[in-house]
């Protein structure tokens, strides 16, 4: 009897999920490895998505419990139609248990949303679930029950229907509804378009090919095929929606929305209750971005890779939302107006402030650097970067340099060959702008030689060690708080001690796109610096709304950025926030009021190195 | 963040040499030559901007190259023989050591000069016209006379560059020799040296040829001149612009220096050398006409004072380099504090003109308000920590007592500063009410700046009892009471106000008024303007020789000015000797200090300046308690050693500025730097 239930509950989710593969299929191809992905399931399934998810245990408990005991009990009472198990008590007791361990699991999810639903938890349908769930599991609880106690059929009947009802209920969600998840979440993580995610690190972007009639995501049958998959596994836990430091500032995005604006314009239905966009604006002339987004929305994004790194279905937003611009960039030029100009620098001078290469290196008046010219050899090529123009990073820049000195490190510069390394332009969408710049500074550093890039600058870091392996640039890049670490420990260095409490500001681009976390704090530690750490911090850092071009876009919010993360500096009670990026030191730098000095980890490390063996000085 | 900071943080290349940023300090003649050679002192002053970060520290204005242009006056460099070589070359090690560029100013200063002085030789010039300022009649050059002076001016050049200096300039402005060719009003020549513009630059034109043919290609030469004399029948801005055009054209010269402006008389050499009361960069649109029309660097000074000006000035292309030469006097470490993003340290220049007006009078440039400044042998810029740190209490927050705070705090001793009255900085807000003396109130913003940031404990609207310090357990009490305006003793002297009482309000004075002035300073001056300006018949009375004798003539002839312009009268030679009642209204008596006739005012109000005297303040009890008995030693104070009075229990007591005797702010801070530098 249950064995037909289930069964019947297997179709309808299958009917259910098959009327979405149509919608997917509309999507561009795209190469995936079904195989390999089907071998690896299990694996990313039970390690990736789990360390993810158990970032909230109890959400974790919540679903191993449900899912678990709802796959478990479903299975073991339909095999228990089977001859040799329709009377063992002991396998009864067994499917008992499992129902059992589905109801605990659906009382944490009645509780999560009884009785008032967290903001970023969605409603809707996702509010059946608790009753859906506990019917679920009572049902089939008191079906075992019954046949564990050898009660009249009749008596099983009232379960069966409480089961079958809710069950039913439950399959007919897999194709619009909270259990769409289950099917297409499995078969993302089968067909992930990024599967070395797994297990690894995969955050350079895809090049696109610029031969193509029309370039980027022009509307949702831009995407690709497992893109759209991927949007379909969105189980609307609004993590992504709490990491998101544009949402959090009240400006219009909400990557859950995102997502789910995806999904309607997927289906040409909504069936969206979670919270909206904030502070939409009635768009001015303009269009909505193919059809689905406006274009504040598109905009608002710093990719942070916030929501990417939070979402426990691996779902990439930002990659949609790069894809978005691509079109937007190239092919209709509707970028925001500041960074047009920006944009139209790079191509003109390949430097988005228009300013010339040369004056790269004038920070360093008076330090004379070595240019590499063509030919040359160094052990450490200095990547100077959009920063070295920048008054404030240039003193960053002058501390690195008199370290590198004192700690007789071979280095050199590429002098005038430095262009930008593009990543402005990739992130704004210009990919032909990014992949000329790629392409014409990995020419630049195959005519010199050298051991390791090192950078100041983490979005170059990134560029250069993420995004031109695909133009046939390899490079050891080095961020300079990794050097600076290795220097200390190998002795190169003698350093006095500083005073003081200090917080560090993890980069996004050198945190979460990198993995780099621990150099600045050992550098900080060993300093003498007490270091203090914000709730956000490592690859859960918030970002500080300097990346992705989002300042040139400069949408409107409730808060700025970053005034928020400042506010979470200050909150540490440090007098001091460390910073390892000239976009992250702009940005805090900016925020007014009493609040702690920024200063650079370099900057920092020189102090300490002036100090000597002087005794201890207050900062 | 100053806006365009990164524009002065930039290189500039020039030929072969590159200066690593875009500041400077103009040549100037701080007195502190010693024999006519630029000795320890000279060196010590320029390094320590050099340290401080200047990308050009050009020395020696004025430096002369000829025997009859003697560099006596001013305690100035002579460059007229080889034995200046040796001081080139250690000067420039210094200042190259701390990577900073150095060059000289060469100069005949042909009838701007005395005859007077060293070899007393009579004065030369293209015409023999006087000179209102030196009264110098010269002596007409003749063609053998032009041609020494070129040679001479080649062979300072050789020196210099054997010197290992990085490069000269010629001064071609202020009404050198040069100038004196160039400018019709002195130039009256009819030979091939006067007349055309072209004649009138011949001079010019052999001299640097012939520096050029000295020193080769590679040295840098430039000229400073003036692109607009600002005079009738002077140099024109067009003439100029092409004596400009010619000299970049030709190669003549690899940078302009451009002033506005010459200093033939004491008005002329006030605004040269402009003060506080005017606005900042006045002349900055004469160097930017020039900048358009060459191509090669242009300089500029006058009054570019703070760094917001500066960077404006390069970032929009007015010049090339901007000099701060009085904005370094106040803070050498100028530029290092902006590119280290601690623009807030920075002490400003207020334009008091302190610095240059000691040098008119023979003595050497001292800055108002940075008593380090030409002291740095034994006076330091930045305050070393102390060894024990002490309790000190301050009482008094007026220059002296604000920087004896500061002095103190840097030390790393525990600070209590105490100030009766609700705002800081004493008798200078007093001074900086009136008119264009405002400025001075940077002074006490500053220190105060630095003391709240150095976390002194700072107390106002306290006034200090003995219980109150001694509750502090100090090691150390500095009192810098200051001092209170005297009425002076003539019979009849309480019926007259001081020049504080009326710019503090508390009185407010109108119909006639005898203002008389016993100090010579800037007070009585800006008071009679004060009251002239509020519609009050002014009578400006003193037993010197001039109103304002004392005070300095880049300010002098300001006062001058606006007095002249109110219908202020002048009234010198006359001391005050009773005041009396009359009906409602005083009368003045006064006496002629050389007939010693007497003649009487009857006015409406008597004003008077006899200086201050000490506020004691708890002094009188805390001596008597204090290990030191509230001496000073001044064998160790002016040795620049501390003060050798036992420290082990008990506390000293010192008294610093005018709680000692009436000075003034220069002497205030002095006494608070040299005294807490060493505790």
């Amino acid at each position: 009897m249950f064995a037909g239930l289930v069964a019947a509950m297997a179709l309808i989710a299958l009917a259910a999920a098959a009327s979405r593969v149509a919608l997917w299929r509309r999507g561009r191809a795209a190469r995936a490895d079904w195989l390999g992905g089907l071998i690896a399931l299990p694996r990313r399934y039970l390690v990736d998505v789990h360390n993810i998810v158990a970032r909230e245990p109890t959400t974790a408990r919540m679903h191993g419990l449900t899912a678990g005991g709802l796959l478990a009990g479903s299975t073991l009472a339909a095999l228990g139609a089977l001859p040799g198990l329709r009377d063992s008590a002991a396998w009864w007791a067994l499917t008992a248990l499992a129902f059992a361990a589905m109801l605990a699991g659906a009382g944490i999810e009645t509780r999560r949303r009884w009785p008032r639903r967290p903001a970023r938890l969605s409603g809707g349908r996702f509010d059946h679930l608790p009753p859906l769930l506990v019917g679920y599991a009572l049902g089939g609880l008191g079906f075992a029950a019954a046949a564990l106690l050898r009660a009249p059929a009749t008596l099983a009947a009232v379960p069966l229907a409480l089961a079958g009802v809710c069950g039913l209920t439950l399959s007919s969600y897999a194709g619009r509804g909270p259990m769409r998840h289950a099917v297409a979440g499995a078969l993302h993580l089968v067909f992930h378009p990024r599967p070395q995610r797994f297990g690894g690190r995969s955050v350079g972007l895809a090049s696109e090919s610029l031969d193509g009639e029309r370039l980027g995501v022009e509307t949702i049958a831009d995407f690709a095929w497992n893109q759209l998959l991927s949007f379909d596994a969105c189980v609307q836990c609004g993590r992504c929606e709490a990491a998101c430091p544009a949402f959090a500032a009240g400006q219009p995005l909400n990557p859950k929305a995102l997502i789910q604006d995806f999904v309607g314009a997927l289906a040409s239905r909504a069936h969206y209750s979670g919270n909206p966009h904030p502070h939409i604006r009635a768009l001015a002339g303009g269009a909505l971005v193919g059809g689905i987004i406006h274009p504040d929305t598109l905009w608002s994004c710093t990719t942070c890779r916030a929501c990417v790194e939070e979402c426990p279905m691996t779902i990439e937003p930002v990659d949609a939302v790069i894809g978005l611009r691509r079109h937007q960039t190239m092919m209709r030029g509707a970028v925001p107006d500041k960074a047009a100009a920006r944009l139209d620098d790079l191509r003109g001078a390949d430097e988005p402030g228009g300013r010339p290469l040369a004056a790269r290196a004038d920070f360093a008046a008076g330090l004379t650097l070595r240019v590499l010219a063509p030919g040359e050899a160094c052990e450490v090529l200095l990547w100077l970067g959009e920063g070295a123009y920048d008054l404030r990073h240039g003193r960053t820049l002058r501390a690195l340099v008199r370290l590198l000195r004192a700690g007789q490190v071979d280095f050199a510069i590429l002098g005038e060959q430095e262009r930008d390394c593009g990543d402005l332009a990739r992130r704004l969408g210009d990919e032909a702008s990014f992949a000329a710049l790629a392409q014409a500074n990995v020419e630049t550093l195959a005519s010199v030689r050298f051991n390791t890039i090192l950078t100041c600058d983490p979005h170059a870091l990134n560029s250069l060690r993420n995004d031109y392996p695909a133009f046939g640039g390899v490079y050891e890049v080095w961020h300079h708080t990794a050097l600076l670490d290795a220097l200390v420990s190998q002795g190169r260095l003698k350093l006095g001690r500083l005073a003081g409490r200090a917080t560090y500001h993890d980069p996004c681009y050198l945190a979460r796109y990198n993995g780099e976390v621990d150099a600045p704090r050992r550098l900080l530690d060993t300093l003498g610096l007490e270091r203090i750490e914000m709730a956000r911090h490592g690859v859960r850092s918030f970002c500080c709304g300097g990346g992705g071009g989002a300042p040139l876009a400069d949408v409107e919010g409730e808060l700025r950025i970053p005034d928020m993360r400042m506010a979470q500096a200050k909150a540490t009670g440090a007098a001091l926030v460390a910073v390892a990026c000239p976009t992250c030191t702009a940005m805090l730098e900016g925020a007014t009021g009493d609040r702690p000095d920024v200063r650079d980890v370099a900057e920092l490390v020189w102090a300490a190195h002036e100090a000597g063996l002087a005794p201890e000085r207050a900062l | 963040m100053i806006p365009n900071a990164e524009a002065l943080l930039k290189p500039l290349k020039l030929k072969g040499l590159t200066i690593r940023n875009r500041v400077m300090s103009t040549s100037h003649a701080p007195g502190y030559a010693k024999d006519g050679k630029p000795q320890e002192r000279y060196q010590l002053y320029h390094a320590k901007k050099a340290e401080g970060g200047i990308g050009l520290t050009m020395f020696g204005g004025s430096s002369s190259v000829a025997l009859d242009s003697p560099a006596t006056p001013w305690s100035q460099i002579s460059v007229a023989d080889d034995s200046v070589i040796p001081y080139f070359q250690s000067f420039a090690e210094r200042v190259h050591g701390h990577g900073a560029k150095l060059m000289i100013q060469l100069t005949h200063m042909g009838r701007r000069t005395r005859w007077d002085a060293a070899d007393w030789l009579p004065t030369l010039s293209a015409s023999p016209r006087r000179e209102p300022a030196s009264r110098s009649i010269p002596r007409e050059m003749e063609a053998e006379d032009i041609a020494r002076v070129v040679a001479d001016f080649a062979a300072a050049a050789r020196r210099c560059q054997e010197g290992g200096l990085d490069g000269c300039e010629i001064s071609a402005a202020h009404g050198h020799l040069i100038d004196q060719f160039f400018s019709p009003s002195v130039n009256q020549r009819t030979d091939g040296y006067g007349g055309s513009l072209t004649n009138r630059m011949r001079l010019g034109r052999e001299v640097l040829e012939a520096m050029r043919h000295a020193t080769g290609d590679d040295f840098i030469i430039g000229v400073r001149l003036a692109g607009d004399e600002l005079l009738k029948n002077g140099l024109s801005p067009e003439e100029s612009l092409e004596i400009c055009a010619t000299l970049a054209r030709e190669g003549l010269a690899d940078f302009l220096n451009i002033v506005g402006g010459q200093a033939r008389d004491e008005m002329a050499h006030a605004v040269s050398l402009p003060n506080m009361s005017f606005p900042v960069a006045p002349f900055l649109h004469l160097a930017s006409a020039i900048k358009r029309e060459v191509d090669i660097p242009v300089f500029h000074a006058q009054r570019i004072s703070d760094l917001a000006t500066a960077a404006r000035a390069v970032a929009e292309g007015h010049v090339d380099m901007v000099a701060m030469t009085r904005a370094h006097i106040a803070d050498p470490f100028l530029v290092k504090k902006l590119s280290e993003g601690r623009e807030d340290d920075i002490r400003q220049c207020v334009g008091a003109g302190y610095c240059i007006d000691r040098i008119y009078v023979g003595a050497d440039a001292l800055c108002l308000q940075n008593a380090a400044t030409g002291r740095e042998a034994t006076m330091p810029h930045a305050i070393a920590r102390a060894d024990v740190k002490r309790r000190a209490v301050v009482v008094g927050a007026g220059p002296g007592g604000l920087e004896a705070a500061r002095v103190l705090a840097e030390r790393g001793h525990g600070v209590v500063l105490f100030e009766k009255s609700a705002t800081v900085g004493g008798q200078i807000n007093l001074a900086a009410t009136a008119g264009w003396r405002e400025a001075l109130s940077g002074i006490p913003r500053w220190l105060f700046g630095q003391v709240k940031k150095l976390g002194v404990d700072v107390r106002l609207g306290r006034e200090a009892s003995e219980a109150d310090i001694l509750a502090e357990n100090p090691d150390v009490v500095i009192l810098a009471t200051g001092g209170a305006p005297s009425r002076g003793h003539a019979p009849g002297a309480e019926l007259s106000v001081t020049t504080a009482d009326v710019l503090s309000g508390a009185t407010a004075p109108a119909g006639s008024v005898l203002l008389f002035d016993d100090m010579g300073q800037h007070n009585a001056a800006s008071v009679a303007e004060l009251l002239a300006k509020r519609g009050c018949l002014v009578e400006f009375a003193t037993p010197d020789r001039m109103a304002a004798q004392e005070v300095g003539t880049t300010n002098q002839p300001v006062h001058y000015r606006e007095l002249y312009k109110l219908g202020v009268i002048f009234s010198p030679n006359l001391e005050l000797i009773e005041v009396y009642r009359e009906g409602n209204r005083l009368v003045a008596a006064l006496r002629n200090t050389y007939t010693e006739a007497e003649e009487e005012r009857v006015v409406d109000h008597v004003v008077v300046d006899y200086g201050t005297l000490p506020v004691a303040g708890p002094y009188a009890a805390l001596k008597a308690k204090s290990i030191n008995k509230g001496r000073i030693d001044q064998n160790a104070l002016v040795a620049g050693e501390p003060q050798p009075f036992a420290r082990d229990e008990g506390f000293a007591v010192y008294r610093i500025g005018d709680a000692l005797a009436g000075r003034n702010i220069h002497a205030a801070i002095y006494d608070a730097l040299r005294l807490c530098k060493d505790i």
